[in-house]
């Protein structure tokens, strides 16, 4: 049983960039993700969340379809939220410094810093590279809001789990985004 | 005049389990190692003729490994140094069976894919060193069967597979009426060792200061035997943790070996990931990818045809890496899975106008799993069938060592 992959890979009637899908996502922040349907509970940031810690022991990885893109990017991004968190931030700060990693330097796949460029196809033009990057944008500030979450428990807790912060060291496809 | 019980004794690598045929369980499991003296502590004038009986094995030899150096005389199942098994089954038979070698049957027993040459040298020792009454070589993978027939699903055949898991490498074998096929069978560089190892590496990443090195390793292998359990999908496990932690999460009181103090031990996630090494071993491994099931599953594709169903009929567990809670049942799930897919697909590429007869998938676990082997040995040097099998001190006599290449069993066949 090989790693898990997103569910979404089969979706078709959506916006792709760079390999990317604009899925919709439950967020409020503005940007160019398409309007959910107010009764969505559930989108492709939980499917990371969910999906970080089992694929985080794989180093292969088979990308079956867009959806894996998105996943892979997410989940880089989410291991890098973690190495952010040290074992004693309270929950404010470590709230604030998500923030800030989400909203600075957004890569984008096509990006020559972004560690499995090769793995994706080109962006057409300057135009929709932004898209992309305000797409990505309002993913990582999603990721970065539920991720805290989770990782202090709902709140409950003052310190962060370290259920969560044993996976720092672990890195998905053997790749660091940074 | 009634026989005295038969001594089964299984040298494995790493242990070595003996006792009387007849028990439940081995009267000792040792650590199949030999302590000789250091060569400098015999200058010549020390010479009195006695070194030869001067040495310590099992764990008494580790005991002293200061003053004796450690030779492990068995390397992947096969007997390396002769001379020194000679005298590991000296100290085996006087110091710990404590029984006269001249008065009982002897079952030994073989890796797969043993020469005849090994046969015969087992035979040379004990039938002339040991003076032994009458000698049976079996083939562990086969008493590995015959011990999972007090199982309750057991068939009670000699038909099977054999999933041996110990500590240094799993085999796959499969065993048809008694005869090992060899071209068919499996290895896997994953085993006992490497779970714990892995063990070890997820707790020091959650940071478990307070264990001291040198216990390290013992934790692992507790939390290893006694916290970990099969589950059914990674992904959902780690679901169910957080959605009970306190029920989930365990922790360990442990004893500082040195200072004696007590320390908590937090124990996570290893529980359900330590048996997944084998359903998934990227976890452990970067070269070898492929997952037991479907080892097991290419290991019956690849033996004879007219012996698959009853291959997938019978896979028996054998060894103390299969222990683990509901091995078994995630085993037959996963083969019941590939199994069912390629008949699903056959079925569907002839349009729909074959119908296979579904396989049935069978993993038998049983309680003697742990020292399978020694309990299958202990079960048939107690048939009747034994003696009639076992080459006796006057056949050895007569015809010699090349007795022991013949087996009886399939006397009728050869």
């Amino acid at each position: 049983m090989p790693a898990y992959h997103s569910n979404y890979n089969s979706v078709s009637d959506v916006h792709v960039i760079n390999g990317i899908p604009l899925l919709p996502l439950v967020t409020k922040t503005r940007g160019p993700a398409p309007y959910a349907d107010p009764s969505m509970t559930y989108d492709i940031v939980d499917e990371t969340i969910e999906l970080f810690r089992p694929n985080s022991f794989f180093k292969n990885f088979e990308i079956k379809g867009n959806g894996d893109r998105l996943l892979i990017y997410t989940i880089l991004f989410i291991s890098q939220c973690l190495n952010k968190i040290k074992a004693t931030m309270p929950l404010g700060e470590a709230t604030k410094a998500l923030y800030s990693l989400a909203v600075s330097q957004v890569v984008i796949p096509a990006d020559a810093g972004f560690p499995l460029h090769s793995m994706y196809p080109a962006v057409a033009d300057r135009a929709e590279a932004d898209m992309l990057r305000q797409y990505l944008l309002q993913v990582r500030q999603e990721v970065a809001t539920r991720l805290v979450t989770v990782v202090y428990a709902g709140g409950q807790m003052e310190m962060p789990s370290k259920w969560w912060l044993c996976f720092q060291k672990r890195h998905f496809m053997g790749k660091v985004m940074n | 005049m009634s026989k005295l019980p038969p001594v089964v004794i299984d040298n494995g690598t790493g242990y070595t389990k003996m006792g009387f045929a007849g028990n439940t369980d081995p009267q000792f499991v040792i650590p199949t190692v030999i302590g000789l003296p250091n060569q400098s502590r015999y200058g010549i004038a020390s010479k009195r003729g006695i070194e030869d009986l001067d040495f310590h094995i099992g764990d008494e030899a580790v005991t002293n490994s200061k003053s004796y150096g450690l030779n492990y005389p068995i390397r992947h199942g096969q007997i390396d140094n002769w001379d020194h098994m000679e005298r590991y089954w000296e100290q085996s038979i006087f110091k710990y069976m404590r029984c006269e070698p001249e008065d009982h049957y002897f079952l030994l027993t073989e890796p797969p894919l043993n020469a005849p040459e090994n046969r015969e040298q087992m035979a040379e020792i004990f039938f002339e060193s040991f003076n032994v009454q009458g000698l049976y070589i079996a083939v562990q993978a086969v008493l590995a069967l015959a011990a999972s027939w007090t199982a309750k699903n057991s068939q009670q055949t000699l038909t099977g597979t054999v999933i041996d898991s110990g500590d240094g490498v799993t085999h796959v074998i499969p065993v048809a009426e008694g005869y090992v096929l060899g071209s068919s069978i499996k290895h896997i560089p994953i085993a006992g060792r490497d779970i714990t190892a892995f063990v070890q590496q997820l707790m020091r990443e959650h940071g478990e200061t307070k264990i001291p090195p040198e216990d390290s390793l013992e934790i692992a292998r507790r939390i290893k035997e006694h916290y970990s359990y099969t589950c059914h999908d990674m992904s959902k496990e780690f679901q169910k943790f957080d959605a009970d932690p306190v029920k989930y999460f365990k922790s360990l009181d442990a004893v500082n070996s040195i200072n004696q103090q007590t320390y908590k031990v937090d124990i996570g996630y290893e529980r359900f990931l330590a048996p997944e090494v084998f359903f998934n071993p990227e976890l452990v491994s970067s070269d070898f990818l492929t997952p037991l099931p479907e080892v097991v599953d290419t290991c019956i594709q690849v033996s004879p045809i007219d012996t698959r169903r009853g291959l997938y009929n019978n896979i028996v567990l054998s060894g103390g890496s299969t222990m683990f809670k509901d091995f078994g049942k995630r085993l037959q799930r996963d083969i019941k899975r590939i199994v069912d897919g390629r008949i699903k697909m056959s079925e569907d590429l002839s349009g729909g106008r074959l119908q296979a007869k579904p396989i049935d998938v069978n993993v038998v676990a049983h309680k003697k799993q742990r020292h399978a082997v020694w309990f299958g040995g202990s079960i048939m040097a107690c048939t009747d069938q034994f003696y009639q099998f076992s080459h006796t001190k006057a056949e050895y006599e007569e015809y010699g060592p090349s007795i022991c290449r013949h087996n009886r069993v399939f006397e009728s066949l050869a």
